[in-house]
């Protein structure tokens, strides 16, 4: 496996990427057209910034990680394409950004190493913070915080010469900022917040003091909740800290105390907070209200269930009946066109990303690479574990983006970035 | 263009989904090796933890490259005991039998009860005790 099978595979995804604009065009009754070649060409080279940077400074990244990217980056700007033709003809803009933002990374990394990261932490907590608080912004300045579907998590930046409003969601980097400070943070500590040192009952619990973090990153993700309105990213968030902790640590008791918070949080926020309440009510049982909040998961399940064994066929579904069907529903969209089969493949491309990311983080000798590469994976798998479950109403439902997959300049970015540190940590662990 | 057609290239797109995910599979098993077998002979191959405050009952498979055992966290058996140093001590495979070595500990390690200064072997049950933590060799 050496990077010239990595660009085989990179041409096939994109070959399967212009394919699948083909087919819906086909089945729209339509013929070739433009947007066949230019999704080629966008694919190609977003992934060939990426690929040729891995290529020039670090020859040793692990070469699955871009083809599994790829193939879901296929599937889901086929989706996109399939539901706004003029979504997709963004989405490949953002694409190629997120490419080159990805390979920017890894040209940035090249002589310093992802260690420089480590120096920088509080830069990159307070970054984060920033970025999350951005949307809170009042609507009146030119930077001001904006509010979709009742939670306030975007931005928008009015330029004097444009005509549309440039949008984005900074927390979608938060994240992956909070990550490299948690991973830092965490390789300097994680030898005293391991070590055992009171019993309670049972329960052996370490010193107080190392609970700080844990007890931070609830207040976190409760303050997210409170503010914005967004029940997915204080979830995310807060599964994020409790994974590098249990990462770190090799602790079951934080895992614990984290599922514990979780439920008791989880009851006060339905107590509380009446969207939270709405989410629940539609998530056990969407039919009850299906006209209001229930809707959206009614419309993804029978998205789902029309598509069944192998789907509608490209374009020939209706998934632009379910709402936000490009973005946070993209894996139902899926579900309807190409089956439970297709379902499977795009969540067997999840699972290969963890296995990969997992796998280079044990391999990682270092331990802020180690804890920065399965912050990664945490990040990535639960955050597509999240929206998965939520449309197939494992889970109550959260409005967050599938990585790679969804429409959405900030995520693809994420999804880039997170795919650019993993490949250079992969590459520093060989030399 | 007809129904039949259409589903007939939505089955070929399916099945070229699932030749790609295959052939990335069969790349990852590839790369991550299937490594030689490790046989299990006789015995004398295991390390269980008979006391010690954590890890009870823990049993580490030995592999011939050998272990670290310690109580940093970099160690390759980690033992929460405040009685072992960092890096303890070190248990390696030679020709089927199991040799431990004395990492320059602070409180020494010991083989059925007697502190070791040189490369002590142990075979099939014997007792190595490092800091309050003892295991048997199985």
């Amino acid at each position: 496996m050496t990077r010239n099978t990595e660009a085989v595979f990179l041409l096939a995804g994109t070959v399967l990427a212009s394919v699948g604009v083909a087919m819906v065009q086909f089945a729209g009754g339509g013929w070739l057209n433009a947007d066949v070649a230019l999704t080629f060409v966008s694919f190609a080279v977003a992934f060939g910034a990426l690929h040729t940077s891995f290529r020039v400074w670090a020859p040793g990244a692990n070469p699955l990680i871009l083809p599994i990217a790829i193939f879901l980056a296929a599937i889901g700007s086929i989706e996109v394409f399939r539901l706004d033709p003029e979504l997709a003809a963004l989405q490949r803009w953002w694409l190629v950004l997120a490419g080159v933002a990805g390979a920017s990374v890894v040209w940035l990394l090249r002589s310093s190493g992802v260690a420089v990261l480590r120096r920088y932490r509080y830069l990159f907590l307070a970054a984060a913070m920033v970025l999350l608080l951005l949307p809170l912004l009042p609507d009146t300045w030119p930077i001001h915080g904006a509010t979709v579907n009742g939670s306030r998590l975007w931005v928008r930046v009015d330029l004097p010469f444009a005509v549309r409003a440039l949008s984005f969601q900074p927390g979608e980097v938060a994240k992956v900022f909070l990550t490299v400070f948690l991973a830092s943070y965490l390789a300097d500590r994680s030898e005293a917040m391991s070590t055992v040192s009171r019993k309670v009952g049972p329960f052996k619990i370490p010193e107080p003091r190392h609970l700080g973090p844990v007890i931070v990153a609830a207040g976190v993700a409760f303050v997210v909740l409170i503010y914005q309105r967004d029940l997915g990213a204080s979830l995310l968030l807060f599964g994020l800290f409790i994974g590098m902790l249990y990462a770190a640590t090799g602790r079951t008791f934080y895992l614990g105390t984290g599922i514990a918070l979780t439920a008791v949080a989880g009851i006060a926020a339905s107590t509380m907070f009446s969207h939270v309440r709405v989410r629940i009510s539609a998530w056990i049982n969407p039919f009850a209200d299906y006209t209001g909040a229930g809707y959206q998961t009614a419309q993804g399940l029978f998205a789902m269930g029309s598509g069944s064994l192998t789907g509608s066929g490209l374009g020939l579904g209706r998934p632009d009946l379910i709402p936000a069907a490009a973005t946070d529903f993209i894996f139902a969209a899926v579900g309807e066109e190409l089956g439970l089969t297709g379902s499977i493949a795009v969540i067997t491309g999840y699972a290969f990303l963890v296995a990969v990311g997992f796998g280079i983080a044990l391999r990682s000798r270092d331990r802020f690479r180690k804890y920065l590469a399965a912050g990664l994976t945490i990040l990535l798998g639960l955050q597509s574990f999240l929206i998965i479950a939520g449309i197939v109403r494992l889970f109550p439902l959260t409005g967050i983006t599938l990585p790679f997959m969804s429409y959405g300049g900030s995520s693809l970015l994420a999804s880039a970035l997170i795919a650019a540190l993993l490949g250079r940590i992969s590459h520093e662990e060989r030399t | 263009m007809p129904a039949l057609a259409l589903n007939a290239l939505k089955i070929l797109y399916l099945i070229l989904i699932f030749l790609f995910l295959w052939q990335v599979a069969m790349a990852i098993r590839s790369h991550i090796g299937t490594g030689p077998s490790v046989k299990r002979s006789k015995g004398g191959h295991e390390l269980v933890v008979l006391r010690g405050d954590a890890r009870k009952g823990t049993t580490v498979r030995l592999r011939p490259s050998g272990h670290t055992i310690g109580r940093s966290p970099e160690a390759d058996v980690v033992i929460d005991d405040p009685y072992a140093s960092e890096f303890h001590a070190r248990v390696e495979t030679h020709d089927g039998g199991t040799m431990v070595h004395d990492l320059g500990s602070t409180n020494g390690t010991y083989v059925n009860g007697r502190r070791i200064t040189v490369p002590t072997p142990a075979g099939k049950g014997d007792t190595v005790q490092i800091g309050k933590t003892i295991l048997e060799v199985r």
